[in-house]
């Protein structure tokens, strides 16, 4: 029988394990985490004035335009909510397939994925007009009629889609803190860290029936989330599928933006993990190469995905006979905008073979390289669909350009502000690895775990 | 309880039931019917009181906001109802078109200037300028009083000041006094003005001038040459069968074009009458994308060209007219075809097309492009040609004249003459900005004692002015007009002056004392005894007088019914001997472009915004070039040349953007008139430049220049993105032979099943049908629809960046070879869609199907995710990016239609089929109490539409127009195969010719051929032969490559 490999390297005690996830929040951070925070920070400031300019003044501040009725703000919505897939994904999906591996990343990647649908759901707002009455895509008994929504518009699905995306992840997210937060709170010194603490942890006593209710709901989540995980993305898809607009209207995009979210959604995590490898030496000994691995193959593999998706909707667009949908396509391969998917191409399915071969897979500064250049891509893939497309539509006289601005750049650019200032504090407020999970996958009593070389 | 109470609520009561006694006593403690509350039995009335205070503190307490008076009239005026609005019978002059106007007010404010359909001219048809008018009218920069302009020693302006009426007519007395006094005009149109001009003129010894840029001296001129009176006929194009143009903008810009436009539309139905329009021409004119053969030749050439169709026309005709010297000369006019490059027997086949039409036929040449140092000779050749094939009489109508085209050239060179000489000391010059227009009068002006400036702004002749009367709009003072000859009309001012400004007129009566006593010196009184004398001489002068402002029209006899015969002089100076050598160098012809004239509006935006119909630029003009010289040049689009003028003088230089225009001949280049102004006001202050300098001793064209390019780079703004249709069927177009055979020829059906039913629309269902055959893309309904719509406009930066505001555009779209393309016109707006693609994506339900086929926007719905516009497959729908409102300078407000919202920031807003027009005639069945016709129905664009191209009206009644349009052979829906299922629909573009120039537009059994190849690619983009798709970074709207190297103009507001 083939031994697995320890998932947890390092010869770890159990005590070993709370004290080094601990230490994030019990210690002061050192100059790097400051100096990450400091930017992170001045960012999200520049991010808010952005904003605020934007509201106050109006849309036209952007490159937005006629024919190019959405741009930056919905390129980057979609991007943030791709993102947002691979938290549901690793927590739900793969707690349901008993994958020991994810506990490690568990955690931080849930955290990835409410801050990035945090990050998200600003963007839906800021881009309507009238930003202060975006209030009326919800449907509640009002004075106004009462007029209700329209419910045939895909936007108002994905109200309901995302709001309850983000909802769901969040409840799950922390109840799985639930445990570890009542560790950081027996640990604590300070009256009013306990009572934070004692607080968020819900009067955790860590009986057998706590654990037992925990485990349950736990469960009970991670079942209501996995639906979420393929039902959030299908529904933005819609928003571009259920239109008449040539390359829009397709019935590919909701697996294609599904495969394409938990691809920018692992290419995200990667990214995320090596920072904190490198910013927290310890957790290298959690977030070891073979979980980087693991996921460097899944981003591969939903790479392919998507290039099969690509190369489908050529096939569809030819077969179809649809005029408009076939110059769509050629003007997204050789139009004016051919940069732009040549970039995602390159992105998303070219750069992502390198991890063919198994040395690229465990090489930190290759996978690093790669991820970010999977989230380029996929930003690029949004641009894509939601550019070309309308940039020429059905009557050649309603052609036109889309031009990013500064306030275009300015929002994209900031929202990575709002994503890691939010990211930093959560690294040093929360625990970042699940305690309460990664202990029961130590390899206590096990020998090999003592044979691995961490700096390999 | 009264115990003498009658009534009885139960039997309790009845019984007088003690317990019940106490019971109601307690139940009512404060009732006004206890006897206890007070003694008498006022209780009740103290209870009404009570409850009347109470009532009345409650609705006070509910006031949210601070009340504002809506309607400040205390006294109501007589005729006149807050709300409802007035409209008056007037009329418009601009350059030397004439229009009977409808002026719609509101609340005694002018909102929009509408046709008058009785007025034999424009026949209720507008064109865009004219519509723009009433914009003018709260120009932010028009004077709002007499000024004085402090002057130094060079004459240029210092300050200026504001003074009196009474200081500023002292000074002008004092100066009119010394003599020597000139009075300097534009076109006149009004009669009295004329009158008044000359008596002033007689009393005072004084001299006057008529002078405009634009002006018809020569083509009278060769019409006292060929028929002995110098005078402009009616040209009847609504009884010309065949026309040929000869460099003729009849359509766009040419003497009286609205007037043209309507009645050539009458020989534009398929069905029905249908004309042939031959254009020859050097530029891309309105008339020439509209022609159904169109050939290239330059102005300089048009000489031979004539001479050569008359060799033909006599050669085939052997006509009498022709005297043996002429016919002499004709014979070096062989082979003219080939040396103009045509096809050899295409003359030969225009003349024999011209005999066989006779007297139906119609030659025209004339205006700006044609204005040549041969220019004499042409029209008069043009003259000899009509009298041969017997049209002077019929389509060349001497019975009424234009009244209205008084400028000429040789008063320019008259007063030039004159100031030199010391004649004119004093100069009153009335609402001509000379300055502008012939800058090289600027230091001859400056020589001159005084000048007094009557215009409405301090523009560059008013800054070389001493004194500014400031002058009135035409809304706002009486005038009359007397377009053709016979044809008059009152103006009327509809709104009391918004500043402290008088006319013209007014100022000439009040500067001249010797008048006083000979004449009423009030100019409406002055008005009146002329029209006494001189229009409406009968005995009730008062009652016609009443009648004739109601109408706003007069017609007289015509005064002259004679056809007259060319003179023998007139034929004897073609007598010519030796050929024009080609001109080696680029040859210049002035135009004017539809939306700017020669320039006095310049101050508009909604005219710099109005992009040209021909080449879909606005905020701007530039220098037009063909493809071939583009290509030598190696100038793009948008690059800066020099142009200098070859002559011995001061060379005049000017830089300008090219814009290279398919279809325009090698060797020709054009420049648009008006732009360029410096001082006309904000809108107008660097807009393009100034093309005054070219004009060349009066002559336009054929001017010798030299082009130097330069490295810099500027973006021109237009609207349309791309400019061929890539095979799509979206103007289908088909020869007459065709349609005689198939009325549905060119049109590919598609099959269209739906799963879901259809809307049911039980009362009304509105439609439009859009017929390209007449409709010519002169774009009245776009500034129509502007001003009924409160449209607003953005300015040349957000041109560019795709953010014009227009509820109507006119698409064009070229076809076949690029060098020689055909042009096709499309007026989109919404479309109405049964199926409306809008209205299922929006999440707020903003946008909703009406229950007559209307697709409703709400505006205080719309929350702006833009969603709909995205699926307007049309892209027709407009988002108010910015707050345009705030931008706008009062008190150009006041323009505004009351009936339509002025949308706020942030929400969409697109055609409404002028729905509050529906509802306002709704209303008014309802208030007259009888049932309401769908007929009285009009929508602004229809309106104003000169060819009728727009029917609006109800479908579900069979008999409507619209309906029989929709089962028209020629109809069909855009995008159709989307199901979509417009109330729009088109009728096929039809061309009197053999072929096409453009491969048909179609993609008709080719599902998945052509399509997005390099079918129709030649014709992109202003010409550019490369035009592959990669590479297009001409396009109208691309940022991507050229950058905004010069300056982008931010120019919003109005």
């Amino acid at each position: 029988m083939i031994k697995r490999r320890p998932l947890i390297w390092g010869k770890k005690t159990y005590k070993d394990i709370t004290d080094d996830i601990c230490e994030l929040i019990e210690t002061a951070p050192g100059p790097k985490y400051y100096m990450a925070l400091l930017g992170a920070k001045s960012v999200f400031l520049f991010y808010l004035a952005v904003m605020g300019t934007i509201a106050y003044t109006g849309m036209g501040l952007m490159g937005v335009n006629s024919p190019v009725g959405w741009g930056t703000d919905i390129i980057t919505f979609v991007f943030w909510i791709g993102i947002g897939h691979a938290g549901t994904l690793i927590s739900a999906v793969l707690f349901l397939f008993r994958q020991k591996w994810r506990t490690s990343i568990a955690r931080t990647a849930e955290a990835m994925t409410v801050f990035a649908v945090m990050t998200a759901g600003i963007f839906p707002l800021l881009h309507t007009g009238r930003p202060w009455l975006a209030y009326w895509l919800l449907p509640y008994p009002n004075q106004r009629g009462p007029l209700w929504v329209n419910f045939r518009s895909p936007l108002v699905w994905d109200v309901f889609a995302v709001s309850t995306y983000a909802t769901v992840s969040l409840v799950f997210w922390y109840v799985g803190l639930v445990p570890d937060l009542a560790t950081v709170r027996d640990r604590s010194k300070g009256v009013w860290r306990k009572r934070i603490y004692g607080a968020l942890s819900l009067g955790w006593t860590g009986t057998g029936r706590n654990w037992n209710n925990y485990e349950m709901v736990y469960m009970l989540l991670a079942g209501l989330s996995t639906p979420l995980v393929l039902s959030v993305h299908s529904i933005v898809s819609f928003d571009f599928a259920v239109s008449q607009l040539p390359g829009w209207h397709t019935t590919i995009f909701p697996p294609y933006f599904v495969a394409g979210a938990i691809f920018s959604g692992f290419g995200m995590v990667v990214t995320l993990m090596c920072l904190i490898r490198a910013l927290v030496p310890k957790f290298k000994h959690y977030v070891t190469l073979d979980h980087m691995e693991v996921m460097n193959k899944i981003i591969m593999a939903t790479g392919m995905l998507v290039g099969y998706a690509y190369g489908s909707e050529f096939f569809i667009a030819w077969y179809s006979g649809a005029p408009y949908e076939q110059y769509a396509f050629i003007n997204r391969a050789v139009g004016p905008y051919a940069w732009a998917y040549w970039i995602m191409i390159t992105c998303n399915t070219l750069i992502p073979q390198i991890f063919w071969w198994p040395k690229a897979r465990r090489s930190i500064p290759i996978m690093f390289t790669v991820s970010i250049f999977v989230n380029i891509g996929m930003w690029f893939e949004r641009y894509v669909i939601t550019v070309t497309s309308l940039h020429r539509d059905f009557l050649p006289s309603s052609w036109g350009m889309f031009k990013m601005t500064f306030f275009d750049f300015g929002v994209l650019f900031g929202s990575f502000g709002m994503f890691f200032t939010i990211f930093l504090l959560y690294l040093k407020g929360l625990p970042a690895i699940s305690i309460a999970e990664v202990k029961p996958v130590l390899s206590v009593g096990r020998e090999e775990g003592d044979k691995i070389d961490v700096h390999q | 309880m009264d115990s003498e109470n009658n009534y009885w609520v139960s039997l309790d009561q009845w019984r007088k039931d003690p317990e019940f006694e106490a019971l109601v006593k307690d139940e009512f403690v404060s009732s006004p019917f206890a006897p206890d509350d007070s003694e008498s039995g006022w209780a009740r009335r103290e209870f009404l009181k009570l409850m009347g205070a109470s009532l009345a503190l409650t609705s006070f307490g509910c006031v949210r906001r601070p009340s504002e008076k809506i309607v400040p009239y205390v006294k109501r005026p007589e005729g006149f109802i807050p709300g409802v609005s007035n409209i008056y019978a007037s009329a418009l002059h601009q350059g030397t078109e004439v229009f009977g106007v409808l002026v719609k007010t509101r609340e005694g404010r002018p909102i929009k200037v509408e046709g008058n359909p009785d007025y034999p001219q424009n026949l209720g048809a507008m064109s865009a300028r004219a519509h723009a008018s009433i914009l003018n009218l709260y120009d932010p920069e028009r004077l709002t009083g007499p000024k004085k302009n402090l002057l130094n020693e060079k004459k240029s302006n210092r300050d200026t000041v504001s003074v009196s009426w009474d200081q500023l007519d002292k000074e002008v007395k004092k100066q009119i006094a010394k003599g020597s006094v000139g009075v300097l005009t534009s076109h006149k149109a009004s009669p009295s003005t004329k009158n008044l001009i000359s008596r002033f003129v007689n009393t005072m010894s004084a001299k006057s001038y008529s002078w405009s840029p634009v002006n018809y001296e020569l083509e009278k001129k060769a019409n006292e040459l060929s028929f002995g009176t110098n005078s402009l006929p009616q040209l009847k194009f609504d009884k010309a069968k065949y026309v040929l143009s000869i460099g003729c903008d009849f359509l766009g810009t040419y003497l009286s074009p609205t007037e043209f436009t309507k009645a050539f539309s009458k020989t534009r139905s398929p069905e029905g009458n249908f004309g042939k329009l031959v254009v020859f021409e050097g530029l891309m004119s309105l008339t020439g994308t509209n022609a159904d053969e169109r050939y290239q030749v330059r102005a300089s050439q048009f000489n031979e060209l004539v001479m050569a169709l008359v060799l033909e026309v006599a050669n085939l005709k052997g006509s009498a007219v022709v005297t043996p010297a002429l016919k002499e000369s004709l014979k070096q006019y062989k082979g003219t075809a080939a040396k103009l490059g045509l096809n050899a027997g295409e003359l030969t086949r225009i003349a024999k097309e011209l005999i066989a039409h006779g007297s139906q036929s119609l030659v025209v040449a004339g205006g700006l492009s044609s204005q040549t140092k041969d220019a004499v000779k042409v029209y008069t050749a043009v003259n000899l040609l009509n009298s041969m094939l017997g049209s002077v009489g019929t389509t060349v109508d001497f019975s009424r004249t234009y009244q209205s085209a008084t400028a000429t050239t040789s008063d320019l060179v008259k007063l030039k003459n004159e100031i030199n000489s010391g004649a004119v000391k004093t100069l009153i010059i009335d609402s001509v900005n000379i300055a502008y227009s012939a800058p090289e009068m600027v230091e001859v002006l400056k020589k001159l004692e005084m000048i007094i400036y009557t215009g409405d702004r301090n523009d560059e002749t008013g800054r070389i002015s001493d004194v500014l009367a400031a002058g009135q709009h035409s809304l706002e003072s009486w005038s009359d007009v007397e377009g053709l000859s016979g044809v008059y009309s009152i103006v009327q001012p509809t709104i009391e002056p918004l500043y402290d400004t008088r006319s013209f007129q007014q100022s000439l009566l009040a500067w001249s004392d010797s008048l006083k006593g000979s004449a009423p010196s009030a100019w409406y009184e002055y008005i009146k005894s002329f029209w006494k004398s001189n229009v409406l001489t009968g005995e009730t002068f008062e009652k016609e007088w009443a009648n004739a402002l109601k109408q706003g029209v007069v017609i007289a006899n015509a005064p002259n019914k004679a056809s007259r015969p060319i003179l023998n002089d007139a034929i004897n100076s073609l007598v010519y001997k030796g050929q024009h050598p080609l001109p080696s160098q680029f040859e210049l012809s002035l135009y004017q472009k539809v939306s700017m004239g020669s320039g006095e509006n310049a101050n508009n935006a909604w005219l710099q915004e109005l992009p040209d119909p021909v080449s879909r630029i606005c905020w701007d003009n530039y220098l037009t070039i063909s493809m071939k010289d583009a290509e030598q040049l190696k100038v793009r689009e948008g690059q800066y040349v020099k142009v200098k003028q070859v002559s011995e003088g001061a060379p005049v230089e000017v830089k300008v953007p090219v814009h290279i225009q398919p279809g325009q001949i090698k060797g020709v280049v054009g420049l648009a008139l008006g732009y360029g102004q410096k001082h006309a006001g904000d809108i107008a202050k660097e807009v393009g430049v100034s093309a005054s300098g070219f004009f060349d001793g009066g002559l336009a064209s054929g001017l010798k220049v030299t082009i130097e390019k330069t490295n810099q780079i500027m973006k021109l703004s237009s609207p349309q993105g791309h400019h061929s249709m890539e095979s799509r069927q979206i103007v289908v177009e088909s020869t007459l032979k065709d349609f005689k055979q198939d009325a549905s020829s060119g049109i590919h059906k598609h099959k269209i099943f739906s799963l879901w039913d259809t809307h049911k629309y039980n009362g009304h269902k509105w439609g439009m049908s859009v017929d390209l055959s007449s409709c010519t893309g002169c774009a009245a309904c776009v500034i129509a629809c502007q001003s009924e719509n409160n449209v607003p406009t953005v300015g040349k930066k957000y041109v560019d960046q795709g953010r014009i505001m227009h509820w109507i555009r006119i698409d064009r779209y070229y076809v076949g070879k690029p060098e020689d393309p055909g042009v096709v016109f499309q007026p989109v707006m919404c479309m109405h869609c049964d199926n409306a693609p809008c209205e299922t994506v929006c999440p707020v339900a903003a946008t909703v199907h009406g229950d007559e086929g209307t697709n409703d926007m709400i505006y205080n719905r719309c929350v702006g995710t833009r969603y709909c516009a995205n699926n307007c497959p049309y892209k027709v729908r407009r988002f108010n990016w910015f707050h345009y409102r705030e931008n706008i300078k009062a008190p150009v407000e006041m323009a505004f239609n009351p009936e339509v919202t002025v949308r706020s920031r942030g929400v969409m807003e697109k055609c409404s089929f002028c729905v509050h027009r529906i509802k306002e005639k709704k209303l008014e069945a309802v208030r007259e109490d009888r049932k309401f016709k769908a007929t009285d129905v009009q929508t602004a664009c229809q309106q104003s539409c000169p060819t009728n191209a727009i029917t609006f009206g109800d479908m579900n009644d069979e008999t409507s127009e619209v309906s029989k349009a929709f089962k028209n052979g020629r109809t069909y829906s855009l995008l159709e195969e989307l199901n979509n299922q417009p109330a729009v629909r088109y009728k096929t573009k039809i061309r009197n010719t053999d072929h096409l120039k453009g491969a048909k537009a179609h993609h008709g059994g080719g599902h998945g051929k052509d399509h997005g190849k390099k079918s129709a690619h030649g014709a992109d983009d202003h010409g550019q032969a490369k035009g592959g798709h990669g590479k297009d970074s001409h396009h109208g709207n691309d940022h991507s490559k050229d950058s905004h190297s010069t300056e982008s103009h931010t120019k919003g507001g109005h």
